[in-house]
């Protein structure tokens, strides 16, 4: 059961293939537990944000208050956020601008400038921003938070951004160990009379790169922790959904991430009409098939809900049908 | 010499034999110690040489997952560019919008 497995750990990741509804469950299992007393934070991370559509308020680059003074003892809340991944970049290159400006003569400002200028439109600047966002608010929500909840963007992005923290985490340990070396190196001719240290730019050096690997380390620890962590892969009873969700489940696998749950999101019902019927019939051969590629994992249906999923009466609805047994 | 400490008469034998041996001493360790400093600093070079690699790839054409993040090591490795490609053999810089030379 989905809800339980929430009440159970500390980070859900909320994934599938785009339109099979992976922010309306991601923000019913999020207000559940806020109603529960729990304090979540629900994150979202698509780029195509939807999270302020979908509770029709605004939801900032910060975490705004969505629900307040939840639960029997008003302890429970909920904050939402959309990671902006433009702004992060571009506080992040301002950033290393004011270092380098500082720290270089006037005659270099110029090409300084532009190669950061360069760097902005480089590939992987925006994923990487908002991986580093992400690790934040992960930090942040471990800290501050009983759950977080990411609504993650379409299954090869999000495969993607999953395999970076190790990656990371490894580019920093090679830069640190080759920053050893060269210490160590410096020292010996030092030792031998020779030379003289940059005390100030090797500690600089060093200082970023731990600053970056504790936060890498950190995502790359959390995603994998099984006792804290589940990825939820929200699929529909359709023949591609369907497909994706069993590569989805093993790529996860691969990168030891642990699937707390598949949902089957809505489920038609067998007694609502013909046309639903039929649909009805074909899902359960899909569902029997996603059944089989899972090997036994839990699987949790929910059924199509009649009215829009919007704002929290549409929400509730939603926690509602997740909570009624399975149709047939 | 107005200075009698340096002045040639106010030494005596001794003292000029010790200041000689003194720099045969000197000059005996610089010897056996050259090589091996030369040794241990071109290691260092090629650390450092290897880091810049590291940090301006992207900028280089090669692409880095981790550009994003090697950016933020690009203050302290700048100052050091016109040396670095200079060692590398390429007289002018690899960069087209880095005009160090």
């Amino acid at each position: 059961m989905l809800l339980s497995l929430a009440a159970r750990r500390r980070v859900l990741l909320v994934g599938g293939k785009g339109g099979v509804g992976k922010t309306s469950i991601a923000s019913a299992v999020a207000l559940d537990r806020a109603r529960s007393g729990a304090r979540v934070l629900l994150v979202s991370s698509d780029p195509a944000h939807n999270l302020a559509h979908l509770w029709d308020r605004p939801v900032g680059a910060d975490p705004t208050p969505v629900v307040e003074a939840a639960g029997h003892g008003g302890g429970g809340r909920l904050d939402a956020v959309e990671i902006d991944p433009e702004e992060t970049v571009e506080r992040h290159l301002a950033g290393v601008e004011a270092t380098m400006l500082a720290m270089l003569p006037e005659r270099m400002h110029g090409p300084a400038r532009d190669h950061l200028r360069l760097a902005r439109t480089a590939p992987g600047t925006h994923e990487s921003a908002v991986l580093e966002r992400l690790a934040d608010l992960v930090g942040r929500g471990l800290e501050e938070y009983d759950l977080v909840v990411v609504d993650t963007a379409p299954t090869g992005h999000t495969l993607r951004l999953l395999a970076l923290p190790d990656q990371l985490t490894s580019w920093a340990d090679g830069l640190l160990a080759n920053r050893d070396r060269a210490e160590r190196f410096g020292a010996a001719v030092r030792g031998l009379g020779g030379g003289e240290a940059d005390v100030d730019r090797d500690a600089e050096l060093r200082r970023v790169l731990h600053r970056r690997r504790r936060r890498f380390a950190l995502l790359r620890d959390v995603v994998v922790d099984a006792d804290r962590t589940a990825f939820v892969a929200v699929t529909v009873a359709e023949r591609l959904p369907v497909a994706e969700t069993l590569e989805l489940v093993e790529a996860l696998d691969r990168l030891s991430i642990p699937v707390g749950c598949v949902v089957v999101n809505r489920r038609s019902p067998a007694d609502a009409g013909e046309v639903l019927a039929l649909r009805h019939g074909r899902e359960a051969d899909q569902l029997a098939m996603l059944r089989r590629g899972l090997e036994g994992r839990d699987v949790q249906q929910v059924p199509l809900v009649g009215r829009e999923v919007v704002g929290v009466d549409g929400l509730s609805v939603l926690v509602d049908a997740m909570t009624s047994p399975p149709p047939g | 010499m107005p200075s009698s400490s340096t002045g040639p008469d106010a030494r005596t034998p001794t003292d000029r034999l010790r200041e000689r041996w003194g720099a045969f001493v000197d000059g005996l360790s610089e010897f056996y110690h050259a090589p091996y400093r030369q040794t241990f600093a071109r290691a260092k070079r090629d650390e450092d040489d290897h880091f810049m690699l590291v940090v301006l790839a992207d900028a280089l054409g090669v692409p880095d997952p981790a550009a994003y993040h090697s950016l933020e090591l690009l203050p302290a490795v700048y100052p050091e560019f016109h040396a670095w490609h200079r060692r590398l053999g390429l007289d002018r810089s690899p960069l087209e919008h880095v005009g160090c030379c």
